[in-house]
């Protein structure tokens, strides 16, 4: 079984910034992304973060892989910062640092996968990439909370941890 | 003697299969290892010249003894430790007379006609034994597979994939002769597949991630699911499907160690192999179609209709289906697109794994059914023949039709 790739590649009338998928998200997080009620890019990043970073090789498809792609390097960065093993109340409150805090966006020298990621034009383009992937963060972080402590509130669980040692693509966030 | 059994001994890379021709299963199975010791000055009676099995692993620890493993890939590479191997096989484990047993032995595929010969030279020279047949180990493991309801007849031809402990082969058999031009090796079997497990053990950080360990969860917990991304949700939903293992540490210490996501993707290896070794990336699936589709044309229906499995290390729940459903997918992919090309409509070709109970040692046990037909005297060469014309007449086995 081959790694897997974003089912949003074959939507069509994806809003497009550079080259990176801005798709619709279901949350209550404020941004600049349409909303929807239906499985969305964050329920699959989800769902393929545990099998995809058995791999290392990983061809983009589609703007929705590239999407796809920082969301599976985003969840392993906020396993990392949960290595202290802290409770649900004490993660909730690191991830969402995390994820709203300053970081980087294509484009910029200190992102690191500029290899594969187009940098928007400058002024309103970049502000709204930048709006749109905070969102995005705030909601991934909250709903993978919900996976990591699903049994028990006190510990994040080992079976998800694990992942923090996997590299996808060899590819991480946090490495500058 | 026409009444005693014939012997059949299985040796394999990692491990040997001895017993009697009629039996289910081998009377013994033990590692093809044997340890020497060359000091003069041991005392002959507390410590034997060599150990095979077990016994040489133990042996091995200590000082004086040197362990060494006679086959290498499947083919014989030191004679005179094979000679000792078999002697002690003989003698101390089957515990029988050769001159009053035949002997039905294995090699593998392609083996050079100049290692029967030595085989034959030993066997008769040494062991003076009553007669013997050498058998190719992947025809046996064919054999092997007619006690599953699936299979019609008594067919020869089929792939064939051995998966041991050190390497998987796919063979294709036609007619009861193996297609040398055919054969794939694939560097990923059962050793693979433990050390993927404890590598997975350690990433979580439990207790216990001996090799030992990993052996045992594989052995007991680990199966073939239809589809990775469901299987991970359906973990989600299910805490049930996260199993425990008692592991018993030195000195009787026993720790829990938790078995979870392994159970599904170490046998995976076969299937993505990317995920376990950055130098391979062949699936299973994908490489017993090559091997089929190398061979010539008019076998190539048998090859599909019959894919049998043989080793320990295709013993998984679910492996034969899984595969079915994968090479299933491949063949009918390009019927398609034949289909299209030519405009014809195609017959369709069956695709069926053959799955059966006594896969783990699928070749012994081939060796068993053959051997103990009333034919088989008529097929092996006695004593009586070797005098006459030499060794050269092993190059030359006629193949055993049985029923």
């Amino acid at each position: 079984m081959p790694v897997q790739h974003s089912v949003f590649n074959d939507f069509p009338d994806v809003r497009l910034i550079g080259n990176f998928a801005v798709l619709p998200l279901r949350t209550k997080y404020r941004g600049p992304a349409y909303q929807t009620s239906e499985y969305d890019i964050v329920d699959e990043v989800v769902d393929l973060f545990r099998v995809n970073s058995f791999f290392r090789n990983f061809e983009i498809k589609g703007a929705a892989d590239r999407t796809l792609v920082y969301g599976i390097l985003f969840v392993n960065e906020c396993l990392n910062n949960l290595r202290q093993s802290p409770n649900h109340h004490q993660a909730q409150k690191t991830l969402n640092v995390l994820a709203s805090d300053d970081f980087a966006i294509p484009g910029e020298p200190a992102f690191p996968l500029n290899g594969i990621y187009l940098a928007p034009a400058a002024g309103i383009e970049a502000d709204t990439l930048r709006q749109y992937l905070s969102q995005f963060r705030q909601e991934l972080a909250e709903r993978l909370l919900s996976y990591v402590y699903a049994l028990d509130t006190s510990a994040p669980s080992k079976n998800w941890m694990a992942f923090s040692r996997k590299r996808f693509m060899g590819l991480s966030l946090a490495a500058r | 003697m026409n009444t005693t059994p014939a012997v059949v001994m299985d040796n394999g890379t990692g491990l040997t299969k001895l017993g009697f021709a009629g039996n289910d299963s081998p009377s013994f199975i033990l590692p093809t290892a044997i340890a020497t010791n060359e000091d003069s000055t041991r005392s002959r009676r507390t410590s034997p010249s060599y150990v095979i099995g077990e016994e040489a692993l133990a042996r091995a620890d200590g000082q004086n003894y040197s362990l060494s493993y006679p086959i290498r890939h499947g083919q014989i590479e030191n004679w005179d430790q094979m000679e000792r191997f078999w002697e002690s096989s003989i003698f101390k484990y089957l515990r029988c007379e050769p001159e009053d047993h035949r002997f039905l032995l294995t090699e593998p595929p392609l083996n050079a006609p100049e290692n029967r010969e030595m085989t034959a030279e030993i066997m008769f020279e040494t062991f003076n034994c009553a007669g013997l047949y050498i058998a190719v180990q992947a025809v046996l493991a064919l054999a092997a597979s007619w006690t599953s309801p699936k299979v019609v007849g008594q067919p020869l031809t089929g792939t064939v994939i051995d998966s041991g402990d050190g390497v998987t082969h796919v063979i294709a058999v036609a007619e009861g002769y193996v297609i040398g031009s055919s054969i794939k090796h694939i560097p990923i079997a059962g050793r693979d597949i433990t050390s993927f497990i404890q590598t997975m053990l350690r990433d979580r950080g439990e207790k216990d991630t001996s090799l030992r360990t990993a052996e045992r969860i594989k052995q007991e917990y680990c199966y073939v699911c239809p589809d990775i991304v469901t299987e991970f949700k359906r973990y989600d939903q299910d805490v049930t499907r996260f199993k425990k293992y008692e592991a018993e540490q030195n000195a009787g210490k026993v720790v829990t160690v938790d078995v979870g996501y392994e159970r599904f993707m170490a046998p995976e290896i076969f299937f993505s192999p990317e995920i376990a070794t950055p130098d391979y990336l062949t699936p299973l699936p994908e490489v017993v179609d090559n091997v089929v589709q190398s061979s010539p044309i008019d076998v190539r229906k048998g090859l599909y209709k019959n894919i049998v499995l043989s080793g320990g290390s295709t013993m998984f729940k679910d492996f034969g289906r899984r595969l079915q459903r994968d090479v299933k997918h491949l063949v009918d992919q390009r019927l398609r697109q034949y289909e299209q090309q030519a405009g014809v409509k195609s017959s369709g070709v069956e695709v069926q794994v053959v799955s059966h109970k006594r896969q783990r040692s699928a070749v012994w046990f081939g060796g068993s059914l053959m051997a103990q037909t009333p034919e088989f005297k008529n097929y092996c060469y006695s004593k009586q023949d070797y005098d006459e014309y030499g060794p050269g007449i092993v190059r030359q086995f006629s193949l055993m039709n049985v029923g």
